[in-house]
């Protein structure tokens, strides 16, 4: 693939390991930014994003218009959904998600009615609004990482001490994907107009655009755009291709020498870092008061008719993008790129606002061959970009010794897949690393479960044996102080003490049987909480 | 364990590699060294060769089937054929056919099977098979030709068939014919010789004018050497071997025979004589880099090559053996857990020197 001469502005450090897998970038980045027929219904899944799945705000029979509304966050990091065009909300109801494992979730369906006609949208002057507004703005306007995270936007913009950098990722390290490398040829400007109002956010921010050597027009059309808005203080970092360098610690570590210390986050090194795509988001969001409907999406991929690149609104079912394209039906859908995408459990599934490319693949890939033993060549560890020992991992997630695989820092990972990529047994790394994490993770939810069952067991143990304790002193002193009375009334009286003796004797019986009836219950109550 | 499917998993992109084309890419760069090895040696390496391979296949086949594993991909991926090819290398030329026999299969079946198959033994099964021989028959296995070149009875195909199936040549002599020199005595390997003229009180500067160990380390061996290099240099470029094995391995050599070379260099020899003497190269390149037996770190490889150096020179110079490197391989093998464990590299967010704030695991 062409190379850019281009001369980074600011040098460029190494990061270790990494792969150069086949790009496929030219099949979809020669063609415009094209847009398909509107899809008749829209599936919009009400957890497409970080964080918590959206509240519906609309109802079966609502009519809708593009931009409107129609799911509210519920906490912090989820996030608003809006109206991608204009219809009827004909249902609100499960069903299959864009997940590996073709989950079904909460959706709101729109049958859309051809117009795609927008709301009352309210473009704002952003430099006459207060810092808060703007987030809120970029909040409500439903905004979340669009390079794969769906992290919600504003969150990473809230914390305004200490930070003194903006890296604007449009590595696009993944093979097939182009959608920011066309978003950059084309829309340059917005995108770094975005970025001017994320850098009003903070005070004297530092802006680094970092971008693969492989997308030299989009160079140039950042070059142009940066003159033309004179923006002096953005800098365009062009790092050497090879995956995955666009990954946030990565490209970081490439711009700066430094590593996102373990635990932390890059808003510690003082680095904020968000996709071209997004800055392209706050633009329309700011700018022209659009919320977030639509993204640009490659649809690539040997059995794809059409390759290029589309904007294409949220929801938009794969099975149209099929049709729309002209496509044949292919044997395997990725959604995202080959390397840390997923395959598609189903076809009606949306479009959501992490899906930045879709594979449609017919040849078989190589990834299918036999699985043969570890040799531990090594040939992992030296692709790896995290430092890890990808053989070590393996080993240990194999047999189920997850200590040793923390041990081995396995929540360091990144799932980038280069070990899988270079593995000459065809094993299946990732796989196992992904097993190992969700295994380790369920079995700390479960400890804490169980901790705090059988505390709440204890207390319930000491609970009773002391109740216990405290109606056999009172019996105790009851018998006594029946003694005392009998004695105080004289043993003369032969009768009377046959009677006070029956008497204890019955008090005695009673005693006993409150005792038996106290175990009962309490094994009684044990049933119970154990059901 | 959870099932794993493989179609559901990314990476959906692989790099064309494969653990068969590594073996094959490892038999290929001992070809130099062939070729070297029966120039000055004779055919016998062939038949060696013949009879390992014949001879770890039919275990593999057997094995797997009591095992119950697949038989063809297996056997395809190339790995007893390395095993079984590097000993043969390592065998001495004329060596009882019976006896390779024995160590090709002892390699097969405890070294590598018993311990689970490819890439779960501890031990590299080639040397596991050597030293078996090499203790079992020390008469045998120390009964190397002297290069055909200095040899006063130069051996014909014939006589080498002969001598691997009955022990004889084809007129009947035995081994001792086929080793003497033009002067009658018999020939030694460089290192055995240098190592009896030092007991018996020589001294290096005298040792040295012997035809045996002319020129680096006796025409013979230097040859041999040079050619397992330069095949060994091809795996480095096609990144098929660990550099820092071979890198450990060679200083070690290097750096301990310059160490006793320095303090005495009337009794002890040079580092170029040992670094062009016996199985070297052979070992540096092809036997200390077999991945699943080294350590697997960057840093742990390099301690490892280092080790097998040292140990190598030490026994060269002090132990009973003229050679030591199939010893010094399988004394490392052990140490590789432990070396693997010491030498971890810090994870991405784990260095001190980032931001000075790298923190422990969890």
């Amino acid at each position: 693939m062409e190379r850019s001469n281009f001369t980074s502005e600011i040098p460029i450090f190494n990061i270790p390991g990494g792969i150069h897998p086949a790009e496929h970038k030219t099949e979809s980045n020669s063609q415009p930014i094209r847009k398909l027929p509107l899809a008749k219904q829209l599936v919009i899944n009400l957890k497409g994003q970080a964080g918590n799945r959206s509240v519906a705000t609309v109802e079966v029979g609502d009519y809708v218009l593009k931009g409107q509304v129609i799911a509210e966050n519920d906490g912090i990091f989820s996030s608003y959904q809006h109206a991608p065009s204009s219809g009827t909300v004909i249902a609100i109801e499960k069903r299959p998600i864009a997940h590996p494992s073709g989950l079904e979730d909460l959706c709101i369906i729109i049958e859309t009615d051809g117009q795609d006609k927008w709301c009352d949208l309210s473009p704002v002057d952003y430099k006459n609004l207060q810092r808060e507004q703007i987030l809120a703005r970029i909040f409500e306007a439903g905004i979340v990482g669009l390079g794969g995270a769906s992290f919600p936007s504003h969150i990473k913009l809230k914390r305004e001490q200490g930070i003194d950098t903006l890296i604007i990722n449009a590595a696009e390290c993944e093979p097939y994907i182009t959608c920011d490398d066309r978003l950059l040829q084309e829309n340059a400007k917005q995108v770094l107009a975005g970025a001017q109002i994320v850098a009003h956010l903070f005070h004297n921010l530092n802006i680094v655009i970092g971008i693969e050597d492989n997308k030299p027009a989009a160079i140039e059309a950042l070059k142009k755009a940066r003159q033309e808005l004179q923006l002096d203080n953005l800098k365009i970092a062009v790092v050497p291709t090879k995956y995955p360098s666009g990954g946030e610690k990565q490209l970081i570590q490439l711009l700066t020498g430094k590593q996102v210390p373990h635990g932390k986050l890059p808003a510690d090194l003082g680095i904020i870092m968000h996709n071209v795509g997004t800055c392209f988001a706050i633009y329309e969001a700011i700018i022209h008061g659009k919320p977030l409907v639509e993204r640009i999406v490659t649809l690539t991929g040997d059995a794809c008719s059409n390759k290029g690149n589309y904007r294409i609104p949220f929801g938009t079912p794969i099975e149209h993008l099929i049709k729309a394209t002209e496509s044949q039906l292919a044997n395997k859908y990725i959604m995202g790129g080959p390397m840390m995408g997923y395959e598609l459990q189903s076809l009606s599934i949306g479009i959501v606002k992490a899906t930045n490319c879709i594979i449609m693949n017919n040849k078989q890939l190589p990834a299918n061959q036999s699985v043969l033993p570890c040799i531990r060549c090594g040939e992992c560890m030296n692709a790896c970009p995290a430092e890890l020992l990808p053989q070590q991992l393996y080993w240990h997630s194999k047999a189920d010794e997850f200590d040793k695989a923390e041990d081995y820092n396995l929540f360091d990972c990144i799932e980038c897949g280069a070990c899988a990529y270079v593995c000459p047994s065809n094993i299946p790394l990732v796989q196992y690393y992904r097993y190992a994490k969700s295994t380790i993770r369920n079995n700390r939810v479960e400890k804490i479960k169980a901790d705090k069952a059988r505390q709440r067991h204890e207390a319930r143990l000491e609970r009773i044996e002391r109740v216990k304790r405290e109606k056999a002193e009172k019996h105790q002193k009851a018998a006594e102080a029946r003694r005392k009375a009998a004695q105080a009334t004289g043993q003369d009286d032969a009768k009377k003490a046959a009677v006070a003796a029956a008497l204890a004797r019955v008090q005695a019986k009673k005693a006993q049987q409150e005792k038996t009836a106290d175990k009962a219950d309490c094994v009684d109550n044990n049933k119970q909480e154990s059901s | 364990m959870a099932k794993l499917s493989s179609i559901l998993s990314s990476p959906f992109d692989k790099k064309p590699n494969s653990v068969s084309a590594l073996m094959l890419w490892v038999v290929g760069a001992t070809l130099p060294g062939l070729f070297a090895l029966i120039h000055f040696f004779g055919f016998g390496v062939l038949i060696n060769l013949c009879l390992a391979i014949t001879t770890a296949l039919v275990c593999e086949a057997v094995i797997l089937k009591l095992r119950q594993k697949p038989l063809l991909p297996i056997l395809l991926d190339g790995s007893a054929l390395v095993t079984a090819w590097l000993l043969a290398l390592a065998l001495p030329p004329l060596l009882p056919w019976w006896m390779t026999v024995i160590g090709s299969a002892f390699a097969i079946i405890f070294a590598k099977h018993l311990y689970g198959g490819l890439g779960n033994n501890l031990f590299n099964p080639a040397m596991v098979g050597y030293v078996l021989l090499l203790i079992s028959f020390p008469v045998h296995m120390t009964s190397w030709l002297p290069a055909q070149d200095l040899a006063a009875n130069p051996i014909s195909l014939g006589d080498t068939f002969s001598y691997i199936f009955t022990g004889t040549s084809t007129n009947g002599a035995d081994i001792s014919w086929a080793r003497q020199g033009i002067d009658g005595f018999t020939l030694a390997t460089p290192l055995d010789h240098v190592k009896t003229e030092l007991s018996q009180g020589f001294r290096i500067a005298e040792i040295q004018s012997s035809p045996i160990i002319e020129g680096l380390s006796g025409i013979g061996w230097q040859w041999v050497n040079l050619a397992f290099l330069l095949g060994g240099l091809a795996l480095l470029i096609r990144k098929v071997i660990g550099w820092q094995i071979v890198a450990g391995t060679l200083l070690g050599v290097c750096g301990m025979a310059f160490l006793l070379f320095a303090i005495d260099s009337d009794h002890y020899v040079s580092p170029l004589f040992h670094l062009f003497s016996g199985a070297t190269m052979l070992t540096a390149f092809f036997i200390a880099t077999d991945p699943v037996t080294a350590s697997t770190t960057a840093k742990g490889r390099w301690l490892f090559g280092l080790g097998i150096g040292i140990i190598c020179v030490v026994i060269r110079t002090f132990g009973g053996y003229p050679d030591a490197f199939a010893f010094a391989v399988l004394i490392m093998n052990m140490t590789v857990p432990m070396i693997d464990y010491y030498t971890k590299p810090k994870a991405y967010g784990h260095q001190k020197s980032s931001n000075g704030t790298g923190s422990s695991n969890g």
